[in-house]
Parts: structure tokens; sequence; C-alpha cells
């Protein structure tokens, strides 16, 4: 057997805070090589909580969080009693079309949220760059000192919340839009104010299954290739939003009567097989929504990074 | 059909238009030059002019441009007649007075480029035969013995006296041999002149009494943007007048595209006109100066990129610019003076440089000439940093070549306040380190009117180091800095308040246009990495870079590196050798070596196709920061890159 031998390694990042923290990145060599990784490491996984209550979201998602989708608190319980590692709470609220909340509105949400479940929280805006910049840094803030992941920063509007996740102690997200140069110059921009780098996820704008994977799995491995090779502006943990963009297909929301089969089965299959692919890109933390996908999902992971195989 | 008059003042020429036609045409008929980057298309606002009496339409979507003492300028190209009018021209949008590179930029060398000979040009090009010259011989006279013909007999002596052996007479010539022969006592003088792109030379008479006139040779350089040209003296050697003017053809478009376009809707013709009124304008200028008459040229070198070349001669430029790009040749027949449409002898051969490429043209071909790296040993690097960003990696055993597409952004297109290097124009920059204090020089000492393209390059690089931008080219607001200001369209970095300024404005760079620069310069940098890719070569097997272009006087090579624009190797290596096009010329005028390479090396060079495959875009990407996304590949200006 001829192993690799690398000079380099993902930074770990590490969320939360107390005895719940989360470690996600630290990986030594390719994803699920047992013989070149002594410890291979297992992605993490988060569920998606929202700050407002989902108008567009299928049946079989909504059917899985039965009458806790209006309460953010209640809702990420339920992802933590389903086995999620983190909750990521989208703060879709504050997006113009969906209520325009303020930032102050947003941080009392997250705080609720954060007071609600031991596991450790990512928060992520609206993706309306301008909004974002005035959101997470106040929701850091309110934050401070939790050690949460906030995203997402992209080359636009990185410094304010940069600035925000250095003063209250905090990862960030940084945004690229699949391409590695650009992940690479977000990098420097933001470690150039300070913010240590193992302090930083890349979130390269993922595709799902059919629309996209491919560009994203070969931005994930070569950047990875990248890390292991001493690239330090690429060894940062990769995060995943596989969720969001699974769920968007019509694979997993059109009616049962085309010939594609049962919607509930194909739907999370969807969303499963796309983190699992991911998983072999190297991505380490993945944000799924339907708790069904998320237990194939370690169910897989645990039989990839099994001692005996 | 209404018709209308139009007076230009100050310029005091009328001209008569029917309401359709724009007042740009009116510009355009009334001969006045004008810029007008995006041809009449309404987009560029670079034709303002000012209506002094009478009433215009604007054609919808026209948006005045308010930016002199408050005085509004009109789009020329959107304005149409509604009754007689005054218009004046304002400056800024007249080209006048272009201080075009005429030759003489050497960057710290003083003498005639040369690097692997000791001393001149001659040692690599020996002056051994111009394209043109007069000799004076004496023939033996026919007799039983040697009975051959008159022109045999002539050709004899030819070879006897310069080697030349493969001869073509001029039928003129023929019909006069006998008697010049025999009247002149077996003693004539003829002219020997090099045909273009063959190995023979034509013989012709020489004019009894003119056996002792000065005879010239025209080298011109057909740029985009600017033509330059000049008289060499074909005996001497020396360059007796140099001239240059802007390219008329401006008025019809900044760049070459804009212009293929135009030929492809209006033909070529109007295009053709415009340069040749331009070469001829110069040749003018130049017989003037030193008191000759045209007849006296006898012999002309003209180097244009490969558009260029094509309107000069008529030819239709359309497939240039559609995949897959191919010109309607590289190599143009020989041509006499007067089809070319040049003001010269009319019999007169003209040479025209044989191109690569749709976008590797004459002008590299003639300018590789003057690095002389197709001699050399090891690797040279010549850049011709311009429109089309050519540039030529190779040695005397290879050569390929690539266009990396820079755009105009170094000559100051698409910037408000950029501007060619002539007077007025900002060409050296220094930012104090606070970002509060701004000193520069500019061409001619004159009040600033602008920046122009060493210029931009200083700016770029001090903006950085004083923190103004961030290595995106981001300006970073800060209301400390009173030169950073903000406006409704983005953030603007006031170079010369209005007080010390020609036009009595700020001059500024903003957000998008420093953003365009950025591309320019990732452009220029991506090309030279992606070439250097293809031959699987590390930039350090480069000995020497030549540096090409017209974008001022020098170039502040430390800056570029700075800036992430060239490589960061040793600044020895690099040598600034300004318009290399028209002493490729020259060259060629002078030197039978020269010419002979002239006409062949276009052949030898491999043109890369940048848009193939996705390395350049790759390197693109990661150029667009400063100075690099690697930042290792720029040790000197990032000495802490890989801690």
């Amino acid at each position: 057997m001829i192993n690799d031998i690398w000079n380099g390694s993902i930074f770990e990042m590490v969320i939360g805070i107390g005895p719940n923290t989360v470690k996600a990145g630290g990986d030594c060599a390719l994803p699920f090589l047992r013989d070149e990784d002594a410890q291979p490491v297992k992605p993490v996984t988060a569920l998606e909580v929202w700050d407002v209550e989902p108008r567009e979201w299928s049946d079989v998602l909504t059917g899985a969080f039965p009458g806790v989708l209006h309460d953010p608190a209640a809702w990420a319980k339920k992802c933590a009693q389903y086995g999620a590692d983190l909750v990521s709470l989208k703060l879709a609220g504050t997006h113009p079309d969906l209520g325009d909340a303020s930032p102050e509105q947003a941080a009392a949400i997250a705080k609720e949220v954060a007071a609600a479940v031991e596991i450790p929280l990512i928060v992520t805006g609206c993706g309306i760059e301008e909004k974002d910049a005035l959101t997470l840094p106040v929701v850091a803030r309110a934050l401070s000192g939790r050690n949460v992941l906030i995203g997402s920063a992209t080359a636009n509007n990185y410094k304010d919340i940069a600035a925000a996740c250095i003063e209250y102690g905090h990862n960030i997200i940084a945004n690229s839009p699949l391409d590695i140069n650009l992940a690479k110059q977000l990098n420097i921009l933001i470690s150039e104010m300070n913010l240590p780098l193992h302090r930083i996820a890349m979130d390269p704008l993922v595709g799902s299954l059919g629309y996209g994977i491919e560009y994203a799995y070969s931005i994930m491995e070569r950047s990875r290739l990248g890390a292991l090779n001493g690239d330090k502006m690429l060894s940062m943990p990769i995060i995943c939003f596989v969720g969001q963009e699974a769920w968007k297909t019509k694979e997993a929301n059109s009616p049962e009567n085309m010939a594609w089969g049962d919607l509930k089965r194909r739907a999370v299959l969807w969303e499963a097989i796309t983190a699992s692919t991911l998983a072999q890109a190297g991505g380490s933390i993945f944000v799924l929504r339907h708790p069904e996908s998320l237990k194939q999902f370690k169910v897989h992971i645990e039989s990839m990074t099994a001692l005996n195989i | 059909m209404s018709s209308y008059s139009v007076s230009f003042y100050p310029e005091n020429i009328i001209v008569m238009i029917d309401e359709n036609d724009s007042l740009l045409y009116a510009i355009n008929l009334a001969g006045i030059p004008v810029k007008a980057s995006c041809s009449g298309r309404g987009t560029c606002g670079s034709c303002g002019i000012i209506i002094k009496q009478g009433q215009v339409k604007l054609a919808v979507g026209a948006v005045p441009d308010q930016r002199y003492q408050g005085k509004e300028f009109l789009p020329a190209c959107r304005c149409f007649p509604l009754s007689n009018l005054v218009v004046e021209l304002p400056t800024e949008s007249k080209l006048t007075g272009q201080q075009v590179l005429l030759d003489n930029s050497f960057g710290e060398e003083t003498e005639t480029l040369n690097i692997y000979s000791k001393n001149t040009l001659c040692d690599m090009f020996p002056f051994d035969s111009p394209v043109y010259r007069k000799i004076t011989i004496v023939i033996p006279e026919p007799s039983l013995n040697d009975p051959i013909d008159d022109l045999s007999r002539l050709n004899r002596s030819i070879h006897k006296a310069t080697g030349m052996e493969k001869l073509r007479p001029t039928m003129g010539l023929l019909r006069i041999l006998p008697d010049l022969l025999r009247r002149g006592g077996w003693k004539i003088t003829i002219s020997l002149a090099g045909i273009p792109g063959s190995e023979f030379t034509e013989v012709d008479f020489v004019e009894p009494g003119c056996e002792n006139d000065r005879y010239f040779g025209l080298a011109v350089d057909i740029g985009t943007t600017t033509v330059v040209a000049q008289l060499v003296d074909l005996e001497s050697g020396t360059v007796t007048s140099a001239k240059g003017a802007f390219n008329k053809q401006a008025s019809f478009g900044d760049d070459v595209i804009t212009r293929i376009i135009y030929a492809s809707e209006h033909g070529v013709i109007v295009l053709q006109e415009a340069i040749l009124d331009t070469i001829n304008e110069l040749i003018e200028e130049m017989l003037e100066e030193i008191s000759i008459k045209p007849s006296d040229i006898k012999a002309a070198v003209c180097a244009g990129n490969t558009t260029m070349t094509h309107v000069l001669l008529g030819l239709d430029p359309s497939n240039i610019r559609l995949e897959p790009y191919t010109p309607v040749a590289n190599k143009f027949p020989a041509m006499r003076a007067a089809r070319a449409g040049l003001n010269i002898y009319n019999q007169a051969w003209v040479h025209i440089a044989p191109g690569t490429a749709s976008y590797m043209g004459g002008d590299i071909t003639a300018g590789l000439l003057v690095t002389g790296m197709v001699f050399a040993d090891d690797l040279s690097l010549f850049i011709d940093i311009g429109t089309n960003g050519e540039m030529v990696l190779g040695n005397k055993e290879w050569l390929v070549s690539c266009a990396c597409s820079a755009g105009p952004a170094f000559e100051g297109w698409g910037i408000k306040h950029g501007m060619r290097a002539c007077p007025g124009a900002i060409e050296r920059v220094v930012i104090s380190q606070d970002g509060q204090k701004v000193k520069y020089d500019t061409v001619g000492n004159s009040p600033p009117m602008g920046i122009c393209g060493s210029g931009l390059i200083d700016a770029l690089s001090w903006l950085y180091k004083s923190g103004i931008i961030d290595r995106t080219g981001s300006m970073i607001k800060d209301p400390n800095k009173q030169r950073v200001r903000e406006t409704v369209s983005g953030r603007e970095f006031v170079l010369a308040w209005a007080g010390e300024t020609g036009n009595k404005a700020d001059i500024y760079l903003s957000d998008a246009e420093i953003k365009n620069l950025i591309r320019s310069k990732a452009a220029v940098y991506a090309g030279i990495r992606t070439m250097l890719h293809m031959v699987g070569l590390p930039v350090e097997a480069i000995s020497r870079v030549y540096i090409a272009g017209g974008f001022g006087r020098q170039i502040n090579i430390r800056a570029a590196i700075n800036i992430g624009m060239l490589p960061d190797i040793p600044l020895e290596k690099y040598t600034y050798i300004g318009n290399s096009a028209v002493k490729g010329a020259r060259l060629a005028l002078l030197s039978g070596q020269a010419r002979e390479l002239f006409y062949n090396i276009a052949d030898k060079i491999t043109y890369l196709e940048l848009s193939n495959g996705n390395l350049f875009m790759d390197e693109f990407i990661s150029a667009l920061f400063i100075p690099h996304t690697e930042l290792s590949l720029f040790p000197t200006v990032e000495p802490e890159a890989g801690l």
C-alpha cells in the first residue's frame, strides 16, 4: 500500500464553548483514507432552523418538524433531538422580501435559539450583502463569548463582519462563487484583518446533485490538495449548505405521479447523496434540512470511518 | 429634408448637414479631430460639445454630462440639429497635441539599443544594404570578344560592384538603357530597390542631373492610437525627421474591435482614408521640415498590427474578430506607393511588415528585430503593453507569442481623467504614507489635465502602499482621508484639486476605474504566466524582458512589479524600448539582414491562443489581487509571504 505523506493539514476550527464544543476540520490526509490518517476526521453536521416560518418548504420537509416551525427555539431543540452536531440558524426574516427584520430583532431571536440548546450554533444572514453587513455584527455582539460560526462574509462585505468576529470572539464563514482563487483572496483579506486562520471556514457555494455538484467537487478537491501541500490560505475547513440546495430541486419537490418514484424517499436521497458526495470531496461541515438525510449521512460516515472495513 | 449649417467655434469652419445627421457627423465632416471612443454609439460620452447658439434635439437615452464649470456637455453623436448652430468643441473632447513616443526612449540606455553587441545597431544589423540606393558604375564597352547584351552587361557590372545577383530591370530602364549607356560614356547611375518579400532587386535608371540627389526612406509605425513616421536618409542611415500624430481612425472608435465593426457595417474605405490621411499629413510635415519633395522618398516600410495593416491596404478585417480569428493574409504582396495611396515617389516599393495571426501583427515583427532576441542563446520576453498586450517569448531557436488583450486602460481610455501621454498628463505620482498628500510630475511640466499610463501604474502602486485601496483595489472607507470621497456611484480618490489643474476640475480616480486597471494589469501578468506554463518554463529562465509601449516616456518597473503587472525578477533584467515598431521599421530600411529577418521571422512565431482551455482564465482571476493571490510569487513586494 503506497501512502501519500503530506506536509500540510486542514486547520481545526472549534465552534462553541464549555463542554459542548464541536471541532471541524483537522484532517491530515484525503477523506476517509484509513491508512494515511491515523484518526480520520468525521465531518460534522447541522440542521437548519429559520427565524421565520418558511412559506415554501415542501410537505416532506415540514412534516419532519410538526408544530415547531413558527418557534425557532423549539425548532432548534428538535434538531438537537434528531442528533445534529450543530444548529444552523438562518436569519431569513431579515431579507427585505421576507419581512426585513432589523438587526436587533434578528439578534434577539439568535440569543433565544442559543439559549435553547446545548449544541453550538451557526448563524447565517439572508444573503443580501448590504443587509448582512448590518445584521451580522449586531448578532455577533448579542452572542458575544459564545464562539459561534457566523456567515457569510463576501469580498464586498467582509470588513464589518470580520471585525465583529474579532471583537466578540466568533468564527467566520467566507463565501466565494465557486472559484478557488477568489476563495483564497477572501481568506487573505480576512486574515490580514488579524482574524486567526483557524477561525475561518470556506463556503464555496456548492450546488446539489444534478445542479453543479461537479464544480463544487472539483473546487473542494483542489482546495484539499492545496492544503495538504502546505497552502495555508486553502487550509480552512469547508462548510456545505446542502439543505438549501437539494430542497430547491424539482427532484426533491415534484409529486409522486412522475416516473421518479416515492417523493419522500427521493427527496431525502437527493440531500443525502449530495452531502455524502461532497464529504468525499473533503467537506467538513454539512448543513442539512431533513432529519432523515441527517441520519442516512451519519450512517454513511460511520461506515466510511469504521476501524474494520 | 431640412439642412442646417453648423459653425465650429473657434475653428471657424462651417459645414452643412441634414436634420438626420448627428453633430458627430458634422465634426467629422469639418475635419476636426474628436474623441469618439465608442464610435458614435452614445455610450462613452467622449464626444462632448457645447451648443453656443441654436437648438438641438437629443436622441432617446442621451444624458448630458455636467463636468466643466457648470456648463452642460452634450454627446455630439446623440445631437441632431433643429436649427442652424454654433458649436464649441471643448479641449477635453479633442484629439490634440499628442505627445507621441517618437522613438527615443531607451530607459537607462542613452544610445541606440543593443544588448549582445558592444556598440551600435550596426553590429547586429550592419548598415550594408538599404532598401533603396543609388550607385554609379562604369561598364566595359562591348566588343567582339564581349558582345553580350546591354542588360546582361549592366547586371554583370552591378554584380561585380555589389555582389547582387537577382536583378530585375524596369521597362523604363530598358527603354533608355542603350542611349543612356552610349551617351554617358558607359558610366551610369542606377537605383537598386529591394522588392518586398522577394530576393530580387529592381534596377532603374536615375534621371540625368539627379545622380547626387539625396534619397530617403519612410518608416511608419501604424498604431491603433498613434502613428509615428520617420524619414531616414538612406545614404547616411540617419533619421532626418520624425513626427507623430493621433490616428484619425480614433473618430470611428478607440479600439480595433470597434473599428472592425464599423468597417463591417460601413465598409473599410472610410477607415482606410483616415489612416492614409494621417500618414500623408505626417509625410507633408516632414517634407516641409527638411525641404525635400515627395519623390525624394524612395521606399517605405510600414509596421502595424493586423487590423491596421488590413485597413491600410483596404482589406476586409471582419473575420479578424470572429472565431477562429482569421485575417485575410499575414504576408502582403509587393505594392507601389501610388497603389498604396502614400504620397511619396509613386514607384516606391512599400514594404509591409508581415504578421503572425489576427492579434499578432507586423508591429510586433518589427519590434522583435529591435530586441535582438532572435539571435540570442538565452531566453527573452518582449511585451508590448498596449490594448492588445502582445508578448513574445523565445530565443534564436524558437519563438512563441500570445496576446493577452490588456485593454486600453493603461493608455487612458475608459478612465475619466485618463489621457494619452501629451502635455498636461500626470506621468509620475507619489502618495504619502497617510494618503493625504500627492506629488506628481506632468508631461511638459504644465498644469495637470489628466493622467497617462505611466502615471496610472505609479498611482496604483502608491494607493495600495498608503492603504487607500485593499488588495482587490476597493477603496477603503475612511472619513479621515480628505482625498477619498463618497459618491452615489462609489468612492473616488482625488489626485489633484481643481485649483491646481489645467482644466479647473478635480482630477480623480474612481473605484470602478481602479478595478479596470487591475483587470488590465492582471491580463498582462496572466498572459506571461500562461505562456510560460504552456512552454513549461519558470520565470527565472528569462534573462531579459523588453517592454515596449507608448503610454509614457518611461515606465516605473518597480511600481509595475508592486502592483503585480510584471514578474518579480531583478530590475536589471528589464529594458524599456519605447516605440519598437518604428525602430524596427527603420532597421528594415537600412539593413538587408534585418529585412530578411523581417520577412521570415513572422513565420517562425508560434501564436498561442490564450482563449483555449482554462489556464488563462484561472491565472487571470488569480492576478486580480495586489500583487497576486499567490503572494509568494512576489517576494520583494511581500517578504512575509510563505511564513
